[in-house]
């Protein structure tokens, strides 16, 4: 963590107070009480993983707790609601599949079991309805009697609804996992709007939804917030704010007033803990949002809420994290100078300081106790046995579309000590600036089943470990991490994640006809239920459950090649298109293998269209020449800093191209760091296009595999084609 | 986040490691750093201006540098008063063979020599008595230590190629030692000729920084950095990044100097010489070059200065800062929040670990067998093993089969039905990385798991093993930690009796009782039952690196002799030995024939190649005429118009060239050559030191040195036998 976080970008200059630790937290699980008056402070309510709901407030420095429930089920969302047209002060809680509701004062006021079969994920009130999802239900209760219900073919992540109150009608929003937000009327599809990313959290823009109550904002898993305008009839895509930058995905959002000038404000709490504070002016339109503030503090950010807590008067930022950190970023207007009087006072902070000191003595003294029982167990009971829970751990592999390759979150609740990181298929990690642990590799052979064996040995209080790995298409396996916490007694849990041989590819909308594509037709006696895990089996972000219908389409695109797959298939029948030969030789590998397996005999057609070779290649040409022409640049740049250094006067003599390249030095190094084995990777996928295209003739080209590479290093796109076509014959 | 007082760009790329600051006319500080293209930089904002103002003027740097032509790639640079008699300092270039002592402020050379070990590390100070500031220089296995006239009074060897060097008041008696990091981990100290220190650390050293009082901070490769108190290691650091420069420097104004180091990310940090807590640090866009004290803005206070290989500098007084931080924002305020927020966590894991034990109990009524593992596969929540589940491990030396060498195996296994999943081995120094893994196939783990380790090199280890166990098919593990130390001689297995024959041995006459020495064998040999002495000692061991054999033997009148053809582990058992036994100082009479053929032979290519060096130099000279009057030639055609006769003359003179340019690459090759001749010769020379204690020790390298200057290999060969020329 940094020490001292006191920050001066923009004009905004906010520094870190820690309030309290709850128990582990899920996304959207703490909010600020209304304010009951101007100036005055606002209560916060956070509910934690151990099923504790409480509220406190914040009197000079100390928190004073309004209420606190004993610990149960842990509890996945809390909203606020209230009758329509009232302050929005009664909490409510979903936990497994149970709805409470608890007025300010912390009186249970409503016990609700919806008898779902899935736990609640997330929530909605609105006025008198209560609007719970599943994974893949949602159902909608008016006054707790079921109204409607919609099933979602892939899982829901979140679900609002527009502003009852002025549009004078229930719309609910789900964001679903399949890259669409979707929108309901009673219990049938309103819309299905299609967004470039995973969208994770919606959010009513300036928390009313804008002057026609149908604005929403949307964070996705990619790190971006768009906003989208949803009427009756048609649905208006506002801006998608995209910086280019890669970010941590949105966990939450929140529109508050920070600056005091009346603009509100956009707050967002991001997945590698990073809380950014964005301008919601009137330039918003076009989606250049202004960045006012950034902060980052090395844990996922759940929940966040502008408000006035610590000093009345004072607005800031509350937020609570993965590990159940609640702080505030603590604001001073501009021009006010920040004095002390802004914080507490010293003798309450070291007050609070002894408290907690004499807290942990006791805890400690228990521990001990515990510890020295817990010892002497394991000498003297002859059968007795050591059973240590399970420590949380928060784990996400994303695949990263800006340079096709994974990114491995872990995050435990308390510090790391070491991750071992095992694979049985070759993949190659690379370094995260951001990841302080010391890495080391082990010799392994492949003959144990190992192709990666890896520690990190985590520096102090690191409870988050970033990885990026790369992996290759068309091998698959598993990658485990073993994940070893500092609590004694001292154990590891183990994490799994498949690496699917198609995992360079995610779902997209659309697809384009005009390419030129190659065909893979299977029929055989596979019920549908079948051939949809086959597939699951073969690529990411495939939905858990068989989708319903006859006929099921998904269409994807390579994050490295922006080659396009169409998956078509229904029982005893389907259909694979693709541009990219490789990516049909793959899916024909596996699929063959997988019904060998269940001893389905399949009837498999491939139809190879020349052109697509060429097409592929023709993509492929812009992304070789950039690379191949920055690799020649780069090795160029130390012989002409050598020229500059030795005689700058020559400098003036060199060609125009060369100056350029000194000139934009900077830009060409660090689009060459960020891009480690670009060139490698385009050579190797285009070895295996050649492979590929041959091994559907029934010709093996292995051995011409250098002189493929010799053409490849004096690139020539019409050499490389000839050299394609000329062997075919 | 410190805000530096200063910043500028010198817009040249530093080389990591070299920069150096100096004095050059007495007063003013000039940064001087090793640029590309084989030049110095020299960086002098006050001395031309001769301005006294307190700051630095970053604009138009170009007429603040002056570059110095070198010639040949710069290995590293210091500037230091060298001189006597001036109060001025002097700049040393060491480059692959020369080193050149250079006068900036009158643009002369002061001397200019060939060392033909290379100069990699050069630091300037007094060393021991020697009365004059020397140059000391290192370089493939030897020190050299050059006075401003050029004589080298000081001259000794070393394990290994030098990585560092500092100059420290080791033992507090008013004379410096020499403190030498070498790429055989070793950091050893020398006063004068002398070693009285030897301390093995974990990878090569490549930095070294001397502090006030006897500590000093080190850097090694693998990006550990630390402290030592003379021979106590107060502190280390490991981090993924390499920490290229280190530096002493009291940053918060305690009076305590702080460590500054600076990381290959760019990042600089400044820890506590005794604790290691950071208390500062800053970013640089780029891999740091170097770290500097000097007085750059003229305030008569020395400022810390960083510099970037981009050729950015900063400097920080971190003192004033500590004070603009507190009136400001009250930073004790925020020093108590932080300490509660460490408060937090404390609780957190406390609370966690509680919750252990508290879960723990809830189980601990049910008995193990079948129960057991149903319940550890089936719980998604709890892992569980019995409770009496013991680690046990034994360490021997394993013979190998066909298909592996010979190795020491550390054997663990579980008394019970659970399995060990994986193995983690964290040790330093013998593997490629800091850890080893062993992570059997799903299919294949059982309660037993060999983990085989070969320690590359005759030192104790420290090996740290964490295994995991639980039932098979569980999604969770208990973790057994525990330490192991491996004796310093554990890759030799005991032999009943002799079977190679070896005219090579050690002997001297020590005066112990053999249960000692007996007691030195079992604790520095991997043995399976304890030696024991019945009548004379006599022990034989096998190496399992190269299926050597050495025989330890010692008569009750106290004659010892280690029989073995390696001349290095003759060397090592002496040491340890010594060390064991506490020896002062030991001679002993050797003969291992192979080395001194080999001495030799070394001695022969060395002079044979110095030969060939000369001609080509002069072949050289030659061509350099030639091409000038081909130029010239070429040239004048050009000026008549004769195209053809400028044709025909360039042509010529692009075979001068490459003619020049293979010659340049013979050259190479054989300097090359010369090098790995040279260090050989320095090695043997230090193994032959190193079977000997305390002043015999340092006469044997001092005599070698004389008789190789005088070409005597009769009485080289001497000395390595007797010790005595």
């Amino acid at each position: 963590m940094i020490p001292f976080s006191v920050f001066y970008i923009m004009e905004m200059e906010l520094s870190r107070v820690d309030y309290t630790l709850v128990g582990i937290t899920a996304p959207q699980t703490m909010k600020l009480l209304p304010s009951t008056g101007t100036g005055m402070t606002q209560k916060v309510t956070v509910a934690d993983q151990d099923g504790v709901l409480q509220v406190f407030s914040v009197k000079k420095g100390d928190i004073q707790i309004g209420f606190k429930t004993l610990p149960s089920a842990g509890i996945s969302r809390l909203e606020l609601g209230g009758a329509l047209g009232t302050v929005k002060d009664k909490i409510f809680v979903s936990s497994e599949n149970e709805v409470r509701g608890y007025t300010k004062k912390g009186k249970l006021f409503l016990g609700f079991d919806t008898n779902l079969t899935e736990h609640i994920k997330s929530m909605h009130v609105s006025g008198s309805n209560l609007l719970v999802c599943g994974k893949h239900a949602y159902n909608q209760y008016h006054d707790c009697k079921d109204t409607n219900s919609y099933l979602c073919g892939d899982e829901i992540n979140d679900v609002i609804s527009l502003s009852a109150e002025k549009n004078n009608r229930l719309t609910p929003v789900l964001a679903c996992e399949d890259r669409t937000l979707r929108v309901l009327d009673r219990s049938s599809l309103l819309h299905n709007i299609e967004v470039d990313a995973i969208p994770t959290v919606l959010h009513l823009n300036g928390n009313e939804g804008g002057e026609t109550g149908d604005e929403i904002l949307y964070g996705t898993a990619d790190g971006r917030v768009g906003l989208v305008c949803i009427g009756r009839t048609e649905v208006n895509h506002r801006w998608i704010l995209n910086d280019g930058k890669h970010r941590g995905g949105i966990l939450c959002m929140d529109c508050y007033d920070m600056s005091g000038d009346g603009v509100l404000d956009l707050l967002i709490g991001r997945q590698d803990g990073t809380l950014d504070i964005f301008s919601l002016g009137d330039d918003a339109g076009d989606g250049k949002l202004t960045q006012r503030f950034s902060y980052s503090c090395n844990e996922s950010i759940t929940s966040i809420h502008g408000g006035v807590v610590g000093n009345a008067g004072y607005e800031e930022v509350v937020a609570s994290t993965y590990t159940g950190f609640v702080f505030g970023m603590v604001s001073s207007r501009t021009g006010v100078c920040c004095t002390r009087s802004t914080f507490t006072p010293l003798s309450d902070i070291s007050e609070r300081l002894e408290n907690l000191r004499m807290e942990i003595d006791e805890i400690e003294q228990r521990v001990n106790r515990e510890r020295e029982k817990y010892q002497a167990a394991t000498q003297d009971k002859v059968d007795g046995l050591s059973a240590i829970p399970f420590i949380a751990i928060n784990d996400k592999m994303t695949l990263c579309r800006e340079d096709a390759s994974y990114s491995l979150v872990l995050e435990v609740q308390t510090p790391i000590d070491n991750v071992l990181i095992q694979s049985d298929v070759p993949v190659d990690l690379l370094d995260v600036e951001r990841n302080s642990a010391v890495v080391s590799y082990s010799a392994c052979e492949p003959a144990s089943g190992n192709y990666l064996l890896a520690t990190y040995r985590c520096q102090m209080n690191t409870t988050r470990l970033e990885l990026k790995l790369r992996t290759i298409e068309g091998q698959h396996g598993t990658l485990r991490t073993y994940v070893t916490p500092l609590v004694q007694p001292k154990c590891c849990q183990v994490r799994q994640y498949k690496i699917k041989p198609l995992s360079l590819h995610i779902r997209c909308h659309s697809f384009d006809h005009q390419r030129p594509y190659n065909i893979l037709t299977l029929k055989g006696a596979f019920s549908l239920g079948e051939i949809h895990t086959w597939v699951s089996f073969c690529l990411p972000e495939i939905p858990e459950k068989v989708p319903t219908g006859d006929k099921v389409t998904f269409t994807f695109v390579s994050t490295f090649l922006d080659t396009v797959l169409h998956c078509s298939y229904s029982k005893g029948e389907a259909e694979f298109k693709s541009d990219n030969i490789s990516t049909i030789s793959i899916l024909k590998d596996i699929l063959t293998k997988e019904a060998t397996k269940k001893k389905i005999k399949l009837d498999l057609l491939c139809a190879v269209n020349d052109e697509s070779v060429v097409h592929t290649l023709q993509l492929l040409h812009p992304k070789l020449k950039v690379q191949l022409a920055l690799s020649k640049q780069v090795s160029l740049l130390e012989a002409l800093r050598e020229l500059e250094t030795h005689d700058a006067e020559s400098l003036e003599c060199l060609l125009p191209e060369y100056k350029q390249i000194l000139k934009n030095e900077k830009e060409l190094l660090t689009q060459y760091k960020r891009q480690p084995a670009h060139l490698d990777r385009l050579y190797g996928m285009i070895t295996d296009l050649y492979i590929d295209r041959h091994k559907f003739k029934g010709i093996n080209v292995k051995g011409k595999v250098p002189q493929l590479i010799e053409i490849l290093d004096k690139y020539d796109l019409q050499n490389l084609l000839d050299f394609f076509q000329q062997q075919s014959v | 986040m410190a805000v530096p007082i200063f910043t500028f760009n010198v817009n040249h790329k530093l080389l990591p490691g070299r920069v150096t600051i100096g004095k050059y006319d007495g007063t003013h500080s000039c940064l001087t750093a090793a640029t590309t293209a084989d030049k110095v930089l020299v960086h002098s904002p006050h001395r031309r201006m001769g301005l006294a103002v307190g700051r630095v003027v970053p604009s138009d740097a170009n007429k603040e540098l002056a570059l110095l032509n070198i010639n040949q790639s710069v290995m590293s640079i210091c500037a230091g008063q060298l001189s006597l008699t001036e109060e001025r300092d002097t700049l040393v270039v060491g480059t692959p063979t020369t080193l050149l002592a250079y006068d900036v402020e009158n643009n002369t050379d002061v001397f200019y020599k060939e060392v033909s070990d290379g100069a990699s590390v050069v630091v300037i100070g007094k060393l021991g008595s020697i009365p004059n500031p020397l140059a000391i220089i290192g370089g493939n296995c030897s020190l050299q230590g050059f006075d401003y006239e050029g004589n080298d009074p000081f001259w000794t060897v070393t394990g290994d190629n030098v990585c560092s060097l500092a100059l420290l008041d080791f033992d507090q008696d008013g004379e410096n030692e020499l403190i030498v990091g070498s790429e055989d981990f070793d950091i050893r100290v020398f006063k004068e000729d002398n070693i009285v220190n030897e301390q093995t650390e974990t990878e090569a050293v490549t930095a070294l920084t001397a502090f006030r009082g006897n500590k000093f901070g080190y850097g090694l490769a693998n990006g550990t950095v630390g402290v030592y108190e003379k021979l106590q290691r107060l502190w280390r650091v490991k981090s993924k990044n390499r920490a290229v420069a280190i530096y002493g420097y009291d940053l918060n104004g305690d009076g305590v100097e702080e460590l500054i180091t600076g990381w290959s990310n760019g990042k600089i940090d400044a820890r506590s010489s005794r604790t290691g807590e950071v208390i500062f640090k800053d970013n640089l866009n780029h891999s740091v070059a170097g770290i500097v004290e000097g007085d750059y803005r003229l305030s008569g206070k020395n400022d810390l200065i960083c510099c970037s290989v981009e050729g950015e500098v900063r400097g920080y007084n971190l003192s004033r800062q500590v004070n603009v931080r507190s009136d400001v924002y009250g930073g004790s305020v925020n020093a108590e929040t932080e300490a509660i927020r460490d408060l937090f966590t404390k609780k957190q894991a406390l609370m966690l670990e509680l919750r252990n034990y508290e879960l723990n109990s809830h189980f601990s009524e049910i008995s193990v067998g079948e129960m057991g593992q149903q319940l550890a596969v089936a719980n998604q929540h709890v892992g569980i093993i019995p409770a009496q589940t013991r680690l046990q491990t034994g360490i021997a030396v394993n013979m190998g089969t066909e298909d592996k060498p010979p190795h020491v195996e550390i054997s663990l296994s579980t008394n019970n039905e659970t399995v060990i999943c994986a193995v983690m081995v964290f040790a330093e120094g013998i593997f490629e990385g800091e850890t080893h893994v062993l992570h059997p196939k799903e299919s294949e783990v059982t309660s037993r798991l060999d983990v085989a380790l070969y320690p590359p090199r005759d030192v104790p280890v420290d090996i740290h093993i964490k295994a995991l166990v639980g039932y098979e098919g569980s999604q969770h593990y208990h973790v057994f930690e525990l330490t192991r130390q491996l004796p310093r001689f554990s890759m030799y297995a005991v032999l009943v009796e002799r079977t190679q024959d070896v005219g090579s041995f050690l002997s001297f006459v020590i005066n112990e009782r053999l249960q000692r020495i007996a007691m030195w064998v079992n604790q520095n040999f991997l043995l399976l039952t304890d030696y024991e002495v019945v009548g004379d000692l006599n022990v034989t061991f096998l190496s399992l690196r190269d299926n050597t054999e050495v025989t330890l033997s010692m008569e009750s009148n106290g004659r010892m002799e280690i029989i073995t053809k390696n001349m290095a582990l003759a060397g090592d058992i002496v040491q340890s030995l010594a060390t064991f036994l506490n020896l002062e100082e030991l001679q002993v009479s050797a003969n291992f024939p192979e080395e001194q053929e080999k001495i030799g032979e070394l001695i022969q290519k060395v002079s044979a190649l110095q030969d060939v060096r000369l001609r080509l130099g002069a072949e050289m000279a030659d061509h350099s005429g030639l091409i000038r009057s081909l130029v010239v030639r070429a040239e004048d055609a050009r000026h008549l118009d004769d195209m053809k006769s400028m044709r025909k003359w360039y042509l010529e003179l692009n075979e001068v060239n490459t003619d020049l340019i293979r010659g340049y690459n013979i050259r190479c090759k054989n300097h090359q050559e010369l090098l790995d001749a040279l260090k050989e010769l320095n090695v043997i020379i230090q193994k032959a030191a190193r079977l000997r204690v305390g002043k015999y020790k340092t006469n044997t390298v001092n005599l070698c040195r004389i008789a190789l200057k005088n070409n005597n290999l009769n009485s080289l060969v001497k000395i390595m036998k007797t010790g005595e020329a």
